[in-house]
Formats: C-alpha cells, sequence, structure tokens
C-alpha cells in the first residue's frame, strides 16, 4: 500500500515537474516581456511627458478646468497624470500581450476585447477634454458679454451656458465608450428639453418688460436717452 | 515756285517772323537791312517757309524798336531804300513767300509829323487826330500796359499844356480813332503798301484803338467798327490779302475779332502759348487742354495763329497769380529775366537747350490747330542776353556761321546794332546755319522735316480737333481731321517714360502709319490703344483704314 | 510670392496712370454717401490752398459700399475730362476709388494696407489718412497734417483736439498714460481717425508682417503710431479743432477696447526690447498751444456706471482670478462694496490693473480676447472716479490730473518689468 502511495506521490510530482517544466519557459518568457514591457513603457512615458511639456499641455488643460479638477482630486499636474496613465495602459498591453501569447483560453477574447476597447477609451478622453476646454471657453466668452451688455445675472447665464455643453460633451463620450448609450442619450435629451424649457419660462416671466421694451425700442425707435447719457470713449 | 493762290492760303502757311535789322547786313554798317534779307531767301524757302512777318522798318526814333513809327510810308533809311523794298518783296514773291508787314494803327512816334502839328496848337487843324486832355484823370479804367517803365496812360505835353492819351510809351501818343480823318488816312497808309505788292499785315495793339469813358478802353463795340470798315474796303479792292490781330486777350474776348468772317483773318492765341510751357513743366496737359476748350468756335474762313516765342516777353498776363507766380519760379529764376508781366527769353534757353523738348514744343506747335510762326533764330535754337536792356535780349543777329560776327555782318564787332550772342553754348560758334546744315540730325534739319511733314497734308492747317484725355494726365492726346483725313497727335509732355491707353473705338479698325518714319503701327481693335513712349516723345499718326 | 496680391488689375491701371505724386491723400469709406461729397471738396480745397503746385491724389479704399460712395469720390476728380469743377487748380488732381479686394468685409486693416500700397507705388513724399466719419473737417487741416512732413520732413503727425473733458477717457485714463510711460513719447492720440504720415515711415509699415496675422486685424492704426515710435521717426502733433463725430459711438466701448488696449499690448511682446530699456517720458513737438477743453455740463448716467463696475467685480471674479493678483483683486473687491458717495478707484491701483492685465494678456492665461472685454467694467470704474474728481475742475486742473495719472504710470513700470519677466 505505501509503495502505492508513494509511486502515485511520486508520478503525481513527476507530472506536476513535466507540467512545470512545459509550463516554466513561457512564464519566464512572460517575465521578460513583463520587464520589456515596462521599459517601453517606461520609455513611452518619458517621451509623451516631454511632448505634452512641449504644447503646454499643462496651460490647456488648466484654461480645461481639468487642473482644478485634479487638484481637488489631490492629484498631480495633468501631464503628469496623462503620462502615467499611458505607462500603465502601455505596461498592462504588453502584459496582456504575453499572456495571450502563452495560450490560456478564454483569457485570449477578453485580451482582444480590451486591445479593441483601448483606442475609445482615447477618444473618448480626448473629446472630454476638448469638450471641457470649449465649455470653460464658452461659459466664460458669456459671462463677459453678459457683464459688459448689462445683462441680469451674467453667472447664471454662464454656468448654464457651461452646464449645457458638459452635458453635452458627456453624452457623446458615452455614447463613444458603449455604456448605457440608450440610456444616455434619451437621458440628455429629456434634461436638455428641460433646461431649455426652465430657462424660456423664466426669460419669459422675469424678462416680460425687458421683452416689451426691446421690442418697442427696436420698432418703435425714439427713445435714445440711455445712449445720450453715455460718453464715447475714444 | 509761284505763290499759293488759294483764298484761304494762310490756313496752311507756315510763317518766319523776323525783323530786318536782325538777319543780314549787306554794307557792313553793323545793321541788317533789305538787301541782306533779300540774299537769305533761298535759307527761308529750303525751311518751308510760306509767309515773312517782318516787323516794322519804317522811319522811326527806334524808341521801342520801330513801332513808334515817324513815316508810315517810307523805309528807314538803316534798312535801305523803297525801291530795296520793292526787289525784296518780288524775290520773295517769285519763292512763293508772302510778305506780311506792320501796321502800328494805335499809336504813332512823339516824332511823327502829325503829332508835331497836333502839339503844336489847340487850333491845328491835326490837333484832334490824338487825345487830348486837360486833366489826366478821364477814361481811369484803363489799364497800364508797360508797368515796368509807365506810371500813368497820361502824359503831360509841355508845348500845347495839356494831356495826351498813350497807352504804351509815353513817347507813343494814341491816334484818335473817333475822328474820321484819322480812319481815312490809315486806310491811305494801308492802301500804298498793298499797291506795292504786300500780302497782309499785321496790326498792332488793336483792342486799344478807341477810348470810352467808364470802361476798360480795350475792344470797344466802336474799335470793332473801324476795324471792319477796313476790312470792307481791303477785301473790296485788294481780295486775297489778310488781316492779322495782335489782341493779348482771353479766346472769349478775342472772338468778336473775328467779327463773321468780316473783320480779322486771323488773330493770335497769346493765352494758349504760356500753357504750353505750364503744361511742360507741371507735366500734365490740363492747362492746354482747358484753354482750348475756353477758346470759342471761329468763323470758318478764320484762322488762330500759334506761336511759342516772338519779339515781346513771354507774356503772362493771361494767366492767374498763381500761374503766373509757378512760371516764374519754373522759368525765370533771376529777375532780371522778368518784364513787365512776362519772360524775356528765348526759346532754347527757356527749355535748357534740351533737344527733346525744343523738338516737342515746335511739334505741338505745328500740330495745334492754327497757323504756326516761328520766330527766327528759333530754328538752330539760339540764345538771349538778358543784360541788354528792355526786350533786346531775344533780338540779338541772327548766326548764319562761325566767322566774325556769326556771318551776319563784315563790320567790326562793336559796330553791330546788339553783341552777337558769343557764350560757350549758344555763342555763333556752336550755334549757326552753315554748321547745322552740314549736320544731318541738327536742329534745322529736323525742323525741315517736321514743316515738310506738316505741309504733306492739309490737316494740321484746316482740320477740325477732338482731344482724347487718356487717364494718364501727362499725355496730350488728339485727332486732327479734315474730311476722310485723319492724324493722331500723341504728347507725352513728361520727362519720364509714360505708358498710354488711347480710347480709340471710334477709328477702329484703322492702321496706325507714323509720319516722319511712314512705318505702320497695329491697327485699332476692340481693347483701348496702348503706346509707350519716352520721355517728351511725340508721336504723328495718319489714320488710315485700308 | 505665392500670396495673392490684395490690389486689383483695376486699381494698378488707375495708379499707373496717376503716376509719381507728391501727396497722396486716404480716404477709407464705407456707404458713407451722406458725408463723402463735402469731404473730398474740403480735401481738395485744402490740397490747393496748402499745396497749390504739389502733384496730388486721393485714394479712397472702399469697403463695398452700396450706396453709390465710390461714385461721388471719383466724380469729383479735378482734371480736363470734367471742366466743370469750380475749384480752381494748377495742375490735375486725381480721385481714384477702389474696392479692397479678397475681403467681404469693411476692415480698416486692408483699408489701409491699401493706401500704403498705392502711396509706395507712387512714391509720395508725403500722406495723409481722412477720415468720412469727422464731421467738422476743415480745408486747413490737410495742411497742419501734412505741413510738417512735406516741408520740415517729419514722418508721422498725429492730431490734438479740443473735446469735452468727459469724452474720449480711454484715451486720457489707459492709451496716453501707458504709451507714454512705456514708450517714453508724449503722444495724445495714438489712435485717431486722421493723422499724416511720410511716405520713408509708410513703406517700412508696409513691410512688417503684421498684415497676414489673422488675430492682430484691429487697431492697425495704433500699431503704426507705436510702429514709428519703435522706429525712431520723427513725430509731432498738431492741433486740429473740435472733435465731433458723425455718428456718437457711446456704445461701443467693448470694439473700442479691442482695437486700441488690444492693440497696445498685443504690440508690447514685440516690442519688449525698446519699451524695456526707456524711462520716464519726452514731451512731443506740438503746432499750436491746445486750444483747450470744453466745459459745458453734460448729462452722464453715473450710477449705471458704478453699477456695472461693481457687477463685473463680482461676477467676473473666477475671470480676474486668472488674470490679477490676489492683492490686486482683494483691493477691487473691497472698493466696489463703497458706498456710491465714498467709491474711489485710486490711481494706483488702475495702473496696477492694468499692468497685470497687460502681463496676463502677454501670458495668454486665458484667450486674449476675454482678457480685454474683461477690462470693460474695470474702465468703467475708473471712468466713474475721473468724472467724479474732476466734475467742477478747470481745464488746467484736469490736464494736471491726467498729468498726475501719467506720473503713476512711469512710477509703476517697473512693477511691470518685474511680471513681465517672471514669465520669461
Amino acid at each position: 500500500m505505501r509503495e502505492m502511495i508513494v509511486s502515485e506521490l511520486n508520478q503525481a510530482l513527476h507530472e506536476l515537474a513535466k507540467g512545470f517544466a512545459h509550463f516554466l519557459p513561457r512564464l519566464i518568457v512572460m517575465l521578460i516581456l513583463a520587464l520589456v514591457g515596462w521599459a517601453i513603457a517606461y520609455f513611452v512615458k518619458v517621451v509623451l511627458r516631454s511632448v505634452l511639456r512641449l504644447i503646454k499641455f499643462d496651460k490647456l488643460s488648466e484654461n480645461a478646468g481639468a487642473s482644478q479638477l485634479l487638484s481637488k482630486a489631490a492629484l498631480p499636474s495633468a501631464t503628469e497624470v496623462l503620462s502615467r496613465f499611458v505607462f500603465w495602459v502601455a505596461w498592462l498591453g504588453v502584459i496582456l500581450l504575453g499572456v495571450s501569447v502563452l495560450g490560456i483560453l478564454g483569457l485570449q477574447e477578453q485580451v482582444a476585447k480590451f486591445f479593441l476597447f483601448l483606442p475609445r477609451l482615447f477618444v473618448a478622453m480626448f473629446i472630454m477634454f476638448f469638450g471641457l476646454l470649449a465649455a470653460s471657453f464658452f461659459s466664460r466668452a458669456a459671462l463677459l458679454a453678459a457683464v459688459n451688455a448689462n445683462v441680469p445675472s451674467p453667472r447664471v447665464l454662464s454656468l448654464a451656458v457651461r452646464s449645457i455643453i458638459i452635458v453635452f460633451v458627456l453624452s457623446v463620450v458615452f455614447e463613444e465608450l458603449g455604456l448605457a448609450e440608450q440610456t444616455m442619450l434619451v437621458a440628455f435629451g429629456i434634461a436638455f428639453g428641460a433646461l431649455m424649457l426652465g430657462l424660456a419660462i423664466a426669460f419669459g416671466m422675469g424678462g416680460r418688460d425687458l421683452a416689451r421694451r426691446f421690442l418697442e425700442k427696436k420698432i418703435v425707435r425714439d427713445k435714445k436717452e440711455e445712449n445720450e447719457d453715455e460718453l464715447s470713449p475714444l | 515756285m509761284p505763290l499759293n493762290r488759294t483764298a484761304l492760303w494762310y490756313k496752311d502757311a507756315i510763317i518766319y517772323q523776323v525783323h530786318v535789322r536782325t538777319f543780314h547786313d549787306s554794307n557792313g554798317d553793323g545793321i541788317g537791312d533789305f538787301q541782306g534779307l533779300n540774299g537769305k531767301l533761298d535759307y527761308l524757302q529750303e525751311l518751308g517757309i510760306d509767309a515773312i512777318w517782318l516787323m516794322p522798318f519804317f522811319p522811326s526814333p527806334l524808341r521801342d524798336d520801330g513801332y513808334d513809327i515817324a513815316d508810315y510810308n517810307a523805309v528807314h533809311p538803316t534798312y535801305g531804300t523803297l525801291d530795296d523794298f520793292r526787289k525784296f518783296l518780288e524775290s520773295a514773291h517769285e519763292r512763293g513767300i508772302r510778305v506780311i508787314i506792320e501796321l502800328v494803327s494805335n499809336h504813332t512816334s512823339d516824332q511823327h509829323p502829325w503829332f508835331q502839328e497836333s502839339r503844336s496848337s489847340r487850333d491845328n487843324p491835326r490837333r484832334d487826330w490824338y487825345v487830348w486832355s486837360d486833366t489826366d484823370t478821364r477814361y481811369n479804367g484803363a489799364r497800364i500796359i508797360f508797368l515796368d517803365t509807365e506810371k500813368s496812360n497820361w502824359a503831360w505835353d509841355p508845348i500845347s499844356k495839356s494831356f495826351y492819351w498813350h497807352r504804351f510809351f509815353s513817347h507813343q501818343p494814341d491816334l484818335n480813332y473817333d475822328n474820321p480823318a484819322v480812319r481815312e488816312q490809315m486806310w491811305e497808309v494801308m492802301k500804298f503798301w498793298l499797291e506795292m505788292g504786300v500780302d497782309a499785315f499785321r496790326l498792332d495793339a488793336v483792342p486799344y484803338l478807341v477810348e470810352r469813358e467808364g470802361t476798360n478802353c480795350e475792344n470797344l463795340p466802336e474799335t470793332h467798327e473801324v476795324l471792319k470798315e477796313l476790312r470792307r474796303r481791303l477785301d473790296e479792292s485788294f481780295p486775297g490779302r489778310m488781316l492779322l490781330a495782335e489782341a493779348n486777350q482771353w479766346p472769349a474776348d478775342l472772338r468778336p475779332y473775328f467779327g463773321d468772317g468780316d473783320e480779322f483773318h486771323m488773330a493770335f492765341h497769346f493765352p494758349l502759348m504760356p500753357r504750353m510751357f505750364m503744361g511742360l513743366k507741371l507735366e500734365d496737359r490740363k492747362p492746354i487742354t482747358e484753354i482750348l476748350h475756353q477758346t470759342p468756335e471761329i468763323p470758318s474762313s478764320c484762322q488762330w495763329s500759334l506761336f511759342l516765342r516772338n519779339h515781346d516777353e513771354l507774356t503772362l498776363e493771361m494767366v492767374t497769380d498763381v500761374e503766373r507766380d509757378y512760371m516764374y519760379d519754373s522759368y525765370a529764376e533771376s529777375k532780371m529775366m522778368r518784364l513787365n508781366l512776362g519772360i524775356r527769353r528765348r526759346l532754347a534757353p527757356l527749355l535748357a537747350n534740351d533737344r527733346r523738348r525744343i523738338e516737342l514744343m515746335n511739334g505741338m506747335l505745328m500740330s495745334l490747330p492754327g497757323t504756326p510762326i516761328i520766330y527766327y533764330g528759333d530754328e538752330i535754337g539760339m540764345g538771349d542776353n538778358i543784360n541788354l536792356g528792355d526786350r533786346n535780349g531775344v533780338r540779338t543777329p541772327m548766326q548764319w556761321s562761325g566767322e566774325t560776327n556769326g556771318g551776319f555782318s563784315t563790320a567790326p564787332p562793336e559796330r553791330l546794332y546788339a553783341p552777337i550772342i558769343q557764350d560757350p553754348v549758344y555763342g555763333y560758334q556752336a550755334v549757326n546755319v552753315l554748321r547745322q546744315k552740314a549736320s544731318e540730325h541738327s536742329l534745322i534739319n529736323w525742323m525741315r522735316t517736321i514743316t515738310g511733314v506738316r505741309k504733306s497734308t492739309g490737316v494740321f492747317g484746316r482740320g477740325s480737333i477732338e482731344f482724347l484725355y487718356p487717364a494718364n494726365h501727362r499725355i496730350l492726346a488728339f485727332i486732327r481731321q479734315l474730311g476722310n483725313e485723319a492724324v493722331l497727335v500723341v504728347n507725352n509732355l513728361s520727362s519720364s517714360a509714360q505708358a498710354v491707353e488711347l480710347d480709340l473705338r471710334h477709328y477702329k479698325g484703322n492702321i496706325l502709319i507714323e509720319m516722319f518714319g511712314k512705318n505702320i503701327f497695329p491697327r485699332v481693335g476692340d481693347l483701348p490703344y496702348l503706346l509707350t513712349m519716352g520721355p517728351y516723345q511725340f508721336y504723328w499718326f495718319r489714320l488710315r483704314r485700308i | 510670392m505665392a500670396e495673392e496680391s490684395f490690389l486689383t488689375d483695376d486699381f494698378l491701371r488707375q495708379l499707373m496712370n496717376v503716376g509719381e505724386v507728391d501727396i497722396l491723400v486716404g480716404l477709407p469709406t464705407h456707404n458713407n454717401a451722406k458725408t463723402v461729397g463735402s469731404i473730398v471738396h474740403t480735401i481738395q480745397t485744402g490740397i490747393l490752398r496748402g499745396f497749390p503746385r504739389a502733384r496730388a491724389v486721393i485714394i479712397n479704399a472702399d469697403g463695398g459700399s452700396r450706396d453709390g460712395t465710390p461714385e461721388l469720390v471719383t466724380g469729383v476728380s479735378i482734371d480736363d475730362a470734367r471742366p466743370a469743377s469750380n475749384l480752381y487748380a494748377l495742375r490735375t488732381l486725381h480721385s481714384i476709388s477702389t474696392k479692397y479686394a479678397n475681403s467681404s468685409q469693411p476692415s480698416n486693416k486692408v483699408a489701409f494696407r491699401t493706401i500704403l500700397a498705392a502711396a509706395e507705388l507712387l512714391r509720395a513724399k508725403a500722406c495723409v489718412v481722412m477720415s468720412p466719419e469727422s464731421a467738422n473737417v476743415e480745408p486747413e487741416w490737410l495742411s497742419k497734417l501734412l505741413g510738417p512732413i512735406y516741408h520740415d520732413d517729419f514722418d508721422l503727425v498725429t492730431p490734438t483736439y479740443s473735446r469735452h473733458k468727459f469724452e474720449g477717457l480711454l484715451i486720457t485714463n489707459l492709451l496716453y498714460p501707458m504709451t507714454r510711460a512705456l514708450y517714453g513719447v508724449r503722444i495724445r492720440e495714438t489712435y485717431s481717425p486722421e493723422f499724416g504720415f511720410s511716405g520713408r515711415l509708410g513703406t517700412q509699415f508696409l513691410g512688417q508682417n503684421i498684415w497676414t496675422d489673422a488675430t492682430n486685424g484691429t487697431g492697425v492704426e495704433l500699431r503704426f503710431t507705436l510702429a514709428a515710435i519703435t522706429g525712431k521717426f520723427r513725430i509731432c502733433q498738431s492741433f486740429l479743432g473740435e472733435k465731433i463725430q458723425i455718428e456718437r459711438r457711446s456704445a461701443d466701448l467693448v470694439p473700442a477696447l479691442r482695437q486700441t488696449v488690444g492693440a497696445l499690448f498685443s504690440a508690447l511682446e514685440p516690442d519688449f526690447p525698446v519699451w524695456s530699456v526707456v524711462a520716464g517720458s519726452e514731451p512731443t513737438l506740438t503746432n499750436e498751444a491746445d486750444h483747450g477743453v470744453l466745459l459745458e455740463p453734460l448729462r452722464i448716467n453715473r450710477k449705471r456706471l458704478r453699477e456695472m463696475f461693481s457687477t463685473g467685480v463680482a461676477e467676473l471674479e473666477s475671470v480676474f482670478q486668472s488674470i490679477l493678483s490676489p492683492a490686486t483683486l482683494a483691493e477691487l473687491q473691497q472698493i466696489a462694496r463703497l458706498r456710491d458717495e465714498d467709491f474711489r478707484y485710486p490711481a494706483e491701483l488702475w495702473v496696477r490693473t492694468v499692468y497685470e492685465f497687460a502681463a496676463s494678456y502677454q501670458k495668454s492665461v486665458i484667450s486674449r480676447d476675454h482678457i480685454i472685454q474683461a477690462l470693460a467694467p474695470l474702465f468703467r470704474g475708473k471712468a466713474l472716479t475721473f468724472l467724479t474728481e474732476n466734475r467742477n475742475a478747470s481745464a488746467e486742473e484736469i490736464e494736471n490730473n491726467i498729468e498726475g495719472l501719467c506720473r503713476e504710470f512711469e512710477r509703476l513700470k517697473p512693477y511691470l518689468l518685474q511680471i513681465w519677466k517672471s514669465s520669461e
């Protein structure tokens, strides 16, 4: 009996060793890949960081208002964040490539899906970033225009513009990522519509007098008192 | 060569203005005479001259270069005898050259027997031949013409103790044309010369014949009456003879002197002349086209007389103050060059002896509507001597050759009536007829060519004029037309090269033939006709449709 | 150069026919049919009186008028094809017009460029730009603006006007003091509708590459004046008369800011080597003593100015945080809270405000156009202070106050240099 167990054990160990020996080269290959991958990813990170510094990416992101978000989240500067993100993605990518080479079934499919998803992720990030930039720019433009035209509640207007643009950008991003597309679209539609309706009612009710005076001026055209009280700056 | 016997011969003529005293001296007394002039008629014929206008050669104290006449029916002894004159007249006619003489009608010398008699006493029969007054305040609307020398139009006569009227120098009392005897006498004078064979008269100072209180005493209707009467008698007895008016007036005021073709045949276009010089200096045709635009139509038998220079100063009476100042600054920097209201310089010095400008000005003279007059010496580009008094600087001896006295006279140089020009640029050794004749490209040979070209067609003398107004204001362009013949004249008034586009739509299909070289230029098409011109260049193109 | 020429063939042909000139008058127009006829007549009279012998031309750069403005200009050209002109002239005085190509809307920049190009091609010695918007142009203005160039070899003649004491506050409170402090030259009107310049200066400016740069489109007149200063050209001023414009442009503060302050700020960067080493300022030769200011009382809506200032400071806080230093912003917020009677925008604070704006503009902390727009409410506050302080002041007192403000700008110049350099 003891011999049987020992021989079985021996065989099992043998099998294990054989399997392990079979597996080992691949593991070593994978480890080597991981190392190489790390080197590549690091290299990419450094290059990207230089490029971003060159195009003053930090400034751009400051304009976008992204920097404020990052600092609030206690994260380092945008350049740094993006560089590190790309580093991890690159390394992970190489590792996954290695894993797929190892031939572990099931995992290959997931890896493929991951790689397919990657471009869309980048596009979505791109849209998000520039969307934020645009929102910041246009909301500020609206703010300045409103202040200089002496329109009441300029900040509300500015916020409204920013909100609209951000909502729009978000919906596009979600669509791009393929996350709850339909839901997002409908939600956006409702939100946007509601916002517009709300604004219309608010302006309609509150700006009734203003609208009347405006129309009077345009059509009747004889009240020039306001302008006469103004000086010409040049 | 026989005389051109057409009735309107003066329209086709080229006139040469000369003083017999300046041209050639035959007897060695230092003063030109008729025999000398006679000897030079071949020269004038070669030049293409059709008529000679002689400055006054009558007996005179010569205090106004002969315009102060002491005897209307004789020849001043220094110039010869009446016989000499007759011979000269005959010779001229033989060569097809007509003779125009002066009739100084407005005034005489105070040495004239008529005036001597008139002033002798108030009862003298010839008293009323002149204009007398006890005061010098009458006719105070009249301007003074010789501003540099005279202070008033009245002069005091110590003999008859009254004032006499003189529009010019005080030694030139005005005749009284309200007196029929004066008018009759003037006709007698004319008849005297006409019977001898003289072809035409230049009537000097005609605007001033008659005075009336309350007017400016110029161009009065009564004056025109006198003139019309003379013309009528002329036409009656001597058809084919011509009367030329000297009236320094605006074109509109000149028009009446043509009447309805029943007064003067010709008149000098005074206002055009300074504007030609002005246009050249401004490099802008505006002064020229404007004055011609303001020039009224004249009867078909009448003709304007054009000139560049003459024996007088280049007059600036008929220009505005701004224009006059500009002309002074441009052409007469030295005050010595200015006289009365004008500039006393010859053509060549005025144009800085620039051959191109001299040619351009002569080209305009020969192509603008009117009969051109060449002032003696300008055909060789003679210079002037502004140090001689009054206007004598432009009346120096003619320069025939490089020998002593320029070949004008055999007398010792000190005896010449005026010193001959001697400076290195214009002096007789550099500028003379002999030398220029021998040189193919001399000015005189060029003048001969251009008179020939002008006479090759009747368009210049008799044709109409239509100005083109190209946008480039430095180009003066016009079309002369007579019947089917048309000539395009283009002048570049600028000292730099120019490009010009001419609107020749009416002449589409015509080939341009340049008249000096007779080469063909492109045909007129739909597009504006582009010409490029060198500095001061001009073109005459015959427009030919084949 | 592959760049398409902005001069049309037709205009070139017209220039060819005009030929060399001594004097060139540039007249940019857009739908000015009501006034252009009399302006051209005045120009012609001025030229004929002041420069009767000069070869001259009037160049009309038109921005696509639809009311027949160009025809009104060319129709009164003085030449022999139109003998009915009632102005006596020694020579032809062309009046030509061109619609500047490649532009679908009126642009001061393209008009000016056209005029400069014509001046160079025609080798004009002395040039002047006139405006169809000025209501009281006199023939003497031509002599005043051209004379120093034509006779005395100056390169730029800027006008001075007699104005109401409260008009042109942007000039007296910002443009004049700032250009004076930075560039060291005391030019009162650096941005004016009419001015004279020499052919030399025109050619040099034409050669600079600001023409193709789209962002520097506005305010080319101001850049011109600055170019004259930095190029060490000879500049003088000439008193013209009252400044009366046909349309009172009161509500146009932001466009005015763009054309003047925007141009000034954008010039500071390339001109840094020049203005960074200048200290103090030199007076500019002026002919005719200034005829002073008009003092009649004017009804002005001060409350609105106060409101717009306070609203601006409050609502634009986020924008100002990017532009101003915290200290300056805090001070602004403080004065915004003052009661109406106590309200005062101190000179020193104003200067610091302007300088910080200039530095932020250079660094482009946010969109440059937004920076300019943000200045508007602050300017209104300063204007209000000016009105209050000078309510009953005499002409001399006002001038002293302006002089005081100028000195403040000059005194704080090192501050600008400090915050400017910090970005290098």
